[in-house]
């Protein structure tokens, strides 16, 4: 079943002057359960095609569907409450909330569900010991490293068990440990839970992990690989052999 | 790009940030010219003279000198911090720190001096306007006429150049002290943390809330005459200031911050998203803000109590002028009754004419007096005017009764009497004893015979005649008959005023009008309440205005979290009920702690000021919450936009 489905997007900045296209109607289905990659130069218009797909931002042209509902018909306030309830975000820049420790920021989206304090206490201490940051639980972002963020953020789109995450650049700022442990959690997720993720990376250890990968360039999709039944080291290598085709920077780790 | 240029393009970019910087100037320059054109008006001459009132207007534009440049150096504090990111950026492209001073001074030359020219002139056009208002409230017959007082532009010049020169000083300071690192700074980092909740919190807000508590409780006790000496008085009005001050302080510290922390601790991590705009937001900023809250409490509590205060006075000052004279116009003498009787009849105007006996008898009073509160008075022989129940209507003693009458709250305070007790009335050789049976409202005599506000007591008709033939003369004023005329037709009353201040001066110690009472004591109330209520909107306007820039930079440094919550899925409105929340804490925490405050002030001596309390202190109330309300409301619309921005 179709979960996510992206008809001829597009998207562009800037006024009727001074226009920059960045998406030039981009094709894009994503199937229940599956773990998609996206990857592209940078530039190349990433953030804003999952942006778009999140709903966080609005399409210049085309059509999203998820689960079968047109999101680009929605209003407003139904948009919102579709993210809220259903969608999980780690986002490049981390987005927590400064005023807020990292275990209020990851129950935030919790608060609008109605789940006991004990049942979200639970969950809390689950996700937040997979990710290895329980001990950091009643600091301030700002007495946090980028890497731990990063984890908080990644805790947060998780806890509240969400039908797709979108998560960009997930790993951009970890170490290759915690890279690979905040990706076998998402393969987890993906394969335990039937969790849908769509994740921007630079990283093609990362991009291993998914089954699919798309590739960007010029805001349109360049080529598509599929994992298949191959082991993720052959994966890796087909991946860098198309980002060397694609002329990007390959990010080895 | 020359310098001329660049200063040139900041301003434009910047004047949107300015906007309300440039309304405070201009505002506060607008009032002081105002306020100083008044001071030299020729109209003011003659208020001025009759009220003594010169003082009085020179010590409020002191005081307005100071608040005024207290506002707008917090202002511009609000405002160079704003652009402390810019400044860093034009030192990390090589310029030096003076050169980007002299950019700023010349900068804020243009919009200061802009401000000043734009300020004089809305100033000098509404200060007609305020006379009149003036004229209106105190009763002056003159016509307010437009003024211009060149000494009043060079006094408002002059101010606000030293005024441009310390925030010039203060912008320096600031460059001084900026590097470059502040470029990177990110967030300021949080002021109260969740975990550091300690007994040191719990017993600061403790002492808070006594001290504050305490200080009320002293107030109370203020003059009901516990502090008898000058210096007593005094050393307990320092100590209620202080203690109610630093109570607030401690308060907003300790006790605020010790039960948001409660909330929050108890919460464990599972936030609304009300409390995560309202709480957490607020508990980020505790430091700053305590002081802050403490500023703007003590300044709206004296704002609320002085407008109070002041329109007390002003409302109590017919009630005070019945108390003084008893019928529309009193005389102590029956001739100069007799031919302002004349006069009236010649223009037509019918009254009624009461005479009665009053003669001065001892009183023992000691049994029926609480408390004397220290006044130096014995209470086994007090002086006070004694009538017959037949000079009063629907008022019959019995002969061993007595009822007083004339009730003064001011002197109430001081000597409060029981519900009932024996007393007894003194003569030359012999002492009647009484049965007293309590207190009347209405005075029936002129302030002459009470001396200016003692009870009369009423005896029986036998009881006085005996008390009559037994006076002892050397307590007796040199008038024992009061004659109070009272029009039958209120209409005529202003020109049976003017008939009487033609015939008698506007008064003298034997004969009163009321209007004419009523008339002075409004003039002077009119011209204090007028002074007290200007500074008064300025303590509003101004400390409203600085909450308001607050939250405008509260408001930008969030956005970024507002940009989050609507990532994540959280409507506009959403948000903007946690901002209301924030909000109505933010003005609504001050404005009730100021009116606790000022209640109590005013509760401790409003009756030096007047005759009536509750009415005219719930309206100044009800009126100053109104007003600041509007900044709460104007904040909540910022906020608003911000949020509607964020996405
Ligand atoms: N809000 C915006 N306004 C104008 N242009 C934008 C905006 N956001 C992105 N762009 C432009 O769109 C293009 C694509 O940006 P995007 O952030 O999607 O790139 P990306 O693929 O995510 O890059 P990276 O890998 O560096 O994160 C860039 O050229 C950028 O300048
Ligand atoms: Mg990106």
């Amino acid at each position: 079943m179709k979960i996510l489905e992206a008809n001829k997007i597009h998207k562009s900045y800037g006024n009727k002057f001074n226009k920059q296209e960045v998406l030039k109607g981009i094709d894009i289905n994503v199937e229940k359960g599956e773990f998609v990659s996206i990857m592209g130069a940078s530039g190349s218009g990433k953030t804003t095609l999952l942006n778009v797909l999140s709903s966080i931002d609005k399409v210049s042209g085309g059509t999203i569907k998820i689960e079968g509902k047109e999101m680009t018909a929605m209003k407003e306030r139904q948009l919102a409450e579709f993210r809220k309830h259903h969608l999980g975000f780690i986002f490049q820049d981390y987005n927590l909330l400064d005023t807020l420790t990292v275990k209020e920021n990851i129950l935030l989206p919790l608060s609008i569900s109605k789940i006991s304090k004990r049942a979200a206490n639970e969950m809390f201490n689950g996700v937040a010991a997979e990710l290895g940051i329980l001990d950091i639980k009643d600091k301030y972002p700002n007495e946090i490293s980028g890497g731990q963020k990063q984890r908080t953020s990644a805790a947060r789109a998780f806890i509240h068990e969400p039908s797709i995450i979108f998560a960009d650049e997930p790993t951009g700022a970890l170490d290759s440990k915690s890279a690979s442990d905040l990706l076998n959690k998402l393969s987890e997720m993906n394969q335990n839970r039937k969790a849908t993720i769509v994740m921007v990376t630079h990283d093609t250890t990362a991009a291993s992990f998914s089954g699919r990968v798309i590739f960007i360039k010029d805001g349109q999709i360049y080529t598509q690989l599929n994992r298949g039944e191959q082991s993720r080291q052959t994966f890796f290598k087909d991946i860098m052999k198309t980002q060397g085709v694609l002329g990007g920077v390959p990010n080895e780790r | 790009m020359s310098v001329n240029q660049l200063i040139f393009r900041n301003l434009k970019k910047n004047l949107k940030n300015y906007y309300l910087y440039v309304f405070a100037l201009i505002f506060s320059v607008a009032l002081y010219f105002a306020f100083v054109t008044l001071q030299y008006d020729p109209a003011m001459n003659d208020t001025k003279d009759t009220m003594k009132g010169a003082a009085a207007i020179r010590a409020a534009s002191v005081l307005l000198v100071a608040i005024v440049s207290i506002f707008l150096l917090y202002a511009n504090n609000i405002f160079i911090k704003r652009r402390s990111k810019e400044i860093g950026l034009f030192q990390l492209i090589g310029m030096t720190k003076s050169r980007i001073f002299s950019i700023l001074t010349a900068e804020n030359f243009i919009l200061y001096f802009g401000s000043l020219v734009i300020g004089s002139f809305i100033g000098f056009s509404i200060s007609r306007l305020i006379l009149m208002i003036l004229f209106k409230i105190s009763g002056v017959d003159a016509i307010a006429s437009l003024h211009f007082s060149s000494q009043a532009l060079i006094q408002t010049v002059v101010v606000f150049c030293v005024i441009y020169l310390l925030i010039m000083l203060m912008n320096y300071v600031f460059i001084k002290r900026q590097s470059i690192l502040s470029l990177f700074r990110v967030v300021s980092s949080t002021e109260g943390k969740v975990k550091k909740m300690s007994i040191f919190e719990i017993i600061i807000g403790i002492i808070g809330v006594v001290l504050i508590i305490s200080g009320y409780y002293v107030s109370t006790k203020l003059l009901s005459g516990n502090f008898t000496t000058v210096t007593g008085l005094f050393g307990a009005m320092i100590f209620i200031l202080g203690s109610v001050i630093i109570g607030t302080y401690l308060f907003y510290k300790g006790s605020v911050s010790f039960i948001f922390n409660l909330i929050r601790k108890k919460k464990d991590g599972y936030l609304t998203i009300n409390q995560v705009l309202s709480l957490s937001s607020i508990m980020f900023r505790m430091k700053s803000n305590a002081l802050l809250l403490t500023i703007i409490t003590t300044v709206s509590a004296l704002a609320i109590g002085l407008l109070s205060l002041s329109y007390i006075s002003y409302y109590s000052a017919e009630k005070m002028a019945e108390n003084q004279v008893a019928g529309d116009f009193s005389f102590v003498k029956p001739e100069e009754a007799a031919k302002f009787n004349q006069v009236l009849e010649a223009n037509n105007i019918s009254f009624n004419e009461k005479q009665i006996d009053v003669i001065q008898v001892d009183a023992n009073l000691k049994e029926i007096l609480g408390n004397l509160n220290g006044l130096m008075v014995d209470p086994k022989a007090m002086t006070m005017p004694v009538i017959s129940d037949k000079a009063v209507k629907n008022i019959d003693v019995a002969e061993g009764e007595t009822i007083f009458t004339g009730y003064n709250d001011l002197l109430q305070k001081f000597m409060s009497l029981k519900d009932s007790g024996p007393i007894g009335l003194k003569g030359q050789n012999e002492t009647i004893p009484l049965h007293y049976l309590g207190l009347k409202k209405d005075s029936v005599v002129s302030g002459y015979f009470t001396n200016g506000g003692q009870p009369t007591a009423i005896v029986d008709e036998t009881v006085f005649e005996l008390l009559k033939k037994d006076v002892n003369p050397a307590i007796q004023k040199e008038s024992s008959i009061f004659i109070g005329i009272t029009l039958k037709d209120e209409v005529n009353i202003e020109k049976a005023n003017d008939l009487f201040k033609e015939m008698f001066g506007s008064e003298d110690r034997f004969n009163s009008s009321r209007l004419e009472i009523s008339n002075g004591q409004k003039q002077i109330m009119g011209l204090i309440m007028f002074i007290v209520g200007f500074l008064g909107l300025t303590f509003l306007i101004t400390s409203g205005c600085i909450l308001y820039f607050k939250q405008m930079g509260e408001g930008e440094e969030e956005k970024p979290s507002y940009t989050i919550l609507r990532k994540l899925g959280f409507t506009q409105g959403d948000l903007l009920k946690g901002i209301q929340a924030k909000q109505i804490f933010n003005f609504g925490i001050p404005l009730v702690v100021g009116l606790l405050h000022s209640y109590f002030a005013v509760q401790s001596g409003w009756f030096l000021f007047g005759t009536e309390v509750w009415t005219p202190m719930i309206i100044v109330m009800v009126i100053y919450t109104g007003l600041y309300s509007v900044f709460g409301i104007l904040s909540v619309l910022y906020y608003k936009k911000v949020i509607k921005e964020a996405l």
